[in-house]
């Protein structure tokens, strides 16, 4: 049986249809020229017209099959040789899609499984003389044998990681080329996500790709971020809903394992959660979706730091407005007296909200107490004039100010005034560009001004927390205060390149510092694409893995299976032939013209 | 340049260059006569006639030596037996030979002319009785045959008013040759062969029969040797407008080969009938075709 790799270039058949055109076009009214000696030319064409017209058929018919024959040799076709299971010695790269999509139930069945059961049947029927490349779903060929093949393949499980299957197939078709046989293949049984197959440069290897099943719905959590970080002790998490599908399914904020809210979502929806913490200190969540045919990716893990009301110490200095707000905080059960944070205009030890003074000659001893205590921060020119509050720090966005201190310095900037910081953060101390008072800002006397303190002192002031977030088996950097990390296997130190491989099972695992303390946690969670099931196009699939890929049905692969080795290019021959008979019509165009002359 | 040098060897193009028929044909004339040791075609009997001026190829021993001493003058001495011989020239004047292959060539008709000039200049030099008649579809002209010296402006004469006419049978004109020629003499045939070669040669066998000698001069155009044009072409017969449409380069070697093999058919029959043949191209200069032909009827006796 015949087929063609490159089977658009059969349109250029209609090429053959150039000569006997040009042969018609050229038939059009030839011109005339008196010549006498017509009864000899008569006597010729009589007597040679019957030669004549056979060579020009001759010609025309070579001519054709010149075009025809170059045509069919760049459309690449290739004819299967010999037959039966035998074949010769063969590179066979083998891609295994084990990724978290892998998991799906398709009709009742694992695909996973199905690809294994696939899988093994290649392997099967690879022979000893072959050489075997097994890539799973971290893309790296591991060179195995038929019995070590058939061995991982029925012990492997989906791995909640992603695959890039393009790049995987690319990496299997160098692996095999570099094997030095004469014949080389690569197999890839997958769910062919579209999101998994990346374009690159083609491979010079055939890629036999089995055409997967027809994707389930599927819905999944692409995301959930507590927000705030800190609850005090009540907070959101704000949940993203991905996949395929406009099936409302039931989502739910677990913490410590027990439902704490629910909601109805689909695809594309942004979910709010909201909820109140038990206790205090670091806490497990989860966003968890009603399961589906893909179950991993139907749960979200986070943290979430469940945070005392903050203890307040208001110096005199701070202002009667400040003073009145925090009374107001601490009445409402947000706030309660004590030295947690202190607020005033100079320097205490702790953490501290540090106002500009109210004697501008106490600026420069202020900013000497922050250089002592390693602060960079610091007070610069009192400017007056009317701006507005500019930053996401509560609901101050556009409150004038009419006075402030520049801030220097390298401190995170919480909020802006005229582009310039007005409140930074620089390890335990908080600086304010202006006075809470109403003679610098109208902050004091608005709305705002009691939720701005409420940010100011549960959270900014609070300590600061670390939230990594990764993916199982890729790498991820861990900030410098974590010294451990908690494993369900035990504490185990950060390496001192300060990064380490996500843990293969999702989850919230806390980072510890040297003291012991929890600062952090690490959210490992799954890949969102892998929630994508769409399946690749041909055109992408080729995109992918160049124009010696197929997407075959299961009797096309079983046919093509092994079948670089098996098949013969008839290319070389066509392209032979072709010479051959553009030889034969320059032979008989010269020959018997010249034949014709003797 | 062609002055002082022989023009029965230039190019027949240049000769007709130099004038109208009669100071070509002189020129040619002069030319090939005095190339030669004796006269070309007549020999001498022994009845004496009269004297005339010796020409340049008569034999020095028919000089008159009495009248060189006495006179100081050449004479040589004519018999009667030269002036016996009657010639006809039949000269095809048709359509097809009025054509040229190529720029600077004669027509067919405009060589064939000049050579019927000069032939019958060097005819009438010899006190042979020459006439002629020109045909195409039928006999256009007839010029009965005289041996005055005179005569050979009315055969001018009338080789300027034939025209090129349009078809050519053959046969009526060597039919005529029987009527003017009623005792054996010399048939000089004219013509570029292109008709039925069998009734053609039928009626030149007949000639031959009636006991004449019978010369043919196939005139043909060197661009009749072979065939070019366009890659293909609607080839027209001047003569009947019937066309053929063919492609020179595949037909060209087959064209070449039937060409060669017409020449030799014609040349083989008129071999076998006793026909003096001669296959002229038209840049052969004039001198060569005369003296081939005298030297063939020396053979011939």
């Amino acid at each position: 049986m015949i087929g063609f790799l490159q089977p658009l270039a059969l349109v250029g058949l209609v090429l053959g249809a150039i000569p006997p055109l040009l042969h018609l076009l050229g038939r059009r009214r030839p011109p005339t020229v008196v010549f006498p000696a017509i009864q000899y030319l008569t006597a010729t064409e009589r007597e040679h017209s019957r030669r004549l017209k056979l060579r020009n058929l001759l010609l025309m018919l070579l001519r054709v099959a010149v075009i025809v024959l170059l045509v069919l040799a760049a459309a690449r076709p290739v004819i299967r040789v010999g037959g039966g299971s035998s074949h010769p010695p063969t590179s066979l790269g083998l891609v295994l899609d084990n990724s978290l999509s892998s998991s799906a139930v398709v009709a009742g069945q694992r695909t996973l499984d199905v690809l294994k059961e696939r899988a093994r049947a290649v392997i099967e029927q690879a022979t000893e003389d072959d050489r075997l490349w097994l890539v799973l779903a971290d893309a790296i060929p591991q060179r195995v044998s038929r019995v070590d093949a058939l061995a991982l393949i029925d012990s492997i499980g989906a791995w909640p990681v992603r695959l890039d299957l393009g790049e995987a197939g690319r990496v299997a078709a160098r692996v095999v080329s570099e094997a030095g046989l004469p014949h080389e293949e690569v197999v890839v049984l997958s769910d062919l996500q579209a999101s998994a197959l990346s374009a690159g440069e083609a491979p010079d290897v055939p890629i036999l790709v089995l055409e997967p099943p027809p994707p389930p719905g599927n819905l999944g959590v692409d995301s959930a971020i507590a927000d705030p970080l800190i609850w005090s002790p009540g907070g959101a998490v704000v949940a993203s809903l991905g996949g395929l599908g406009e099936d409302p399914r039931a989502v739910q904020l677990l913490l410590r394992d027990r439902a704490v809210a629910r909601a109805v979502g689909v695809a594309g929806d942004q979910i709010v959660l909201t909820g109140r913490g038990l206790g205090g200190g670091w806490t497990r969540a989860a966003v968890q979706l009603d399961p589906d045919e893909l179950r991993a990716d139907d749960q979200w893990w986070l943290s979430v730091r469940l945070g005392n009301p903050a203890a307040i110490h208001v110096e005199p200095g701070a202002g009667r407005f400040v003073q009145e707000a925090v009374r107001v905080l601490v009445q409402g059960g947000l706030a309660e007296e004590g030295d947690g944070v202190t607020v005033t205009d100079r320097l205490f030890a702790g953490v501290t909200v540090l106002l500009p003074p109210s004697d501008r000659s106490l600026v420069g001893a202020t900013n000497r107490a922050l250089e002592s205590r390693g602060v960079s921060t610091r007070f610069g020119d009192l400017l007056e004039g009317e701006w507005v509050l500019e930053g996401g720090v509560g609901p101050i966005a556009g409150i004038p100010v009419y006075r402030r201190h520049r801030l220097r310095g390298n401190g995170s900037v919480l909020a802006t005034v005229a582009g310039e910081p007005w409140l930074v953060r620089d390890g335990d101390v908080i600086a304010v560009g202006s006075r809470l008072e109403d003679t610098w800002t109208a902050l004091p006397v608005s709305a705002a001004f009691v939720p701005f303190l409420d940010f100011l002192l549960n959270r900014a002031a609070a300590t600061q927390t670390w939230i990594v977030r990764g993916t199982p088996g890729v790498m991820v950097p861990i900030p410098s205060p974590v010294a451990t990390i908690d494993l369900p296997a035990g504490s185990m130190p950060i390496p001192a390149d300060r990064r380490i491989v996500g843990p293969m099972a999702t989850g919230v695992y806390f980072l510890l510092s040297e003291t012991g303390d929890t600062v952090g946690a690490l959210e490992v969670n799954h890949d969102p694409r892998e929630s994508r099931l769409v399946p690749a196009t041909r055109a992408q699939t080729r995109a992918a893995f160049g124009s010696q890929s197929a997407i075959l049905s299961e009797r096309a692969f079983e046919r093509e299976l092994f079948g670089g080795a098996r098949r013969a290019d008839l290319a070389g021959v066509l392209l032979v032939a072709a010479l051959l008979a553009a030889l034969a019509e320059l032979g008989i165009a010269t020959f018997l013209g010249a034949r014709g002359a003797e | 340049m062609v002055t002082g040098r022989r023009l029965d060897l230039l190019d027949p193009y240049e000769v007709a260059q130099l004038g109208g028929i009669e100071l070509g044909a002189r020129g040619v004339v002069e030319g090939f006569l005095a190339g030669l040791h004796r006269s070309p075609f007549r020999g001498f009997s022994v009845e004496f006639a009269e004297h005339r001026h010796y020409q340049p190829g008569d034999e020095l021993r028919y000089l008159d030596w009495k009248i060189l001493a006495r006179a100081d003058k050449l004479f040589v001495k004519q018999y009667e037996e030269e002036t016996n011989l009657r010639a006809m020239i039949v000269l095809d004047v048709s359509r097809s030979m009025d054509w040229a292959g190529r720029e600077r060539t004669l027509t067919k008709l405009e060589y064939a002319k000049r050579l019927v000039a000069a032939l019958s200049l060097v005819l009438l030099r010899q006190r042979d009785a020459t006439g002629l008649i020109g045909f195409d579809e039928e006999v256009r002209k007839v010029v009965r045959a005289r041996a005055r010296h005179q005569h050979w402006w009315q055969l001018l004469s009338a080789l300027v008013e034939l025209k090129a006419g349009r078809g050519t049978v053959a046969e009526p004109a060597l039919h005529k040759v029987t009527d003017l020629l009623t005792r054996r003499g010399l048939v000089v045939f004219v013509s570029d062969l292109l008709l039925d070669q069998r009734m053609a040669m039928l009626a030149l066998q007949y000639l031959r029969h009636r006991g004449h000698q019978v010369t043919v001069f196939h005139i043909m155009d060197p661009a009749e040797l072979s065939i070019e044009g366009p890659p293909e072409a609607r080839f027209e017969d001047p003569e009947t407008g019937e066309g053929i449409v063919a492609r020179p380069r595949e037909l060209r070697g087959v064209y070449e080969d039937t060409v060669r093999k017409s020449v030799a058919r014609w040349e083989a029959a008129c071999r076998r009938g006793g026909i003096d043949y001669h296959h002229v191209l038209t840049d052969t200069p004039f001198g060569y075709v005369l003296r081939r032909a005298s030297a063939r009827r020396a053979r011939l006796g």
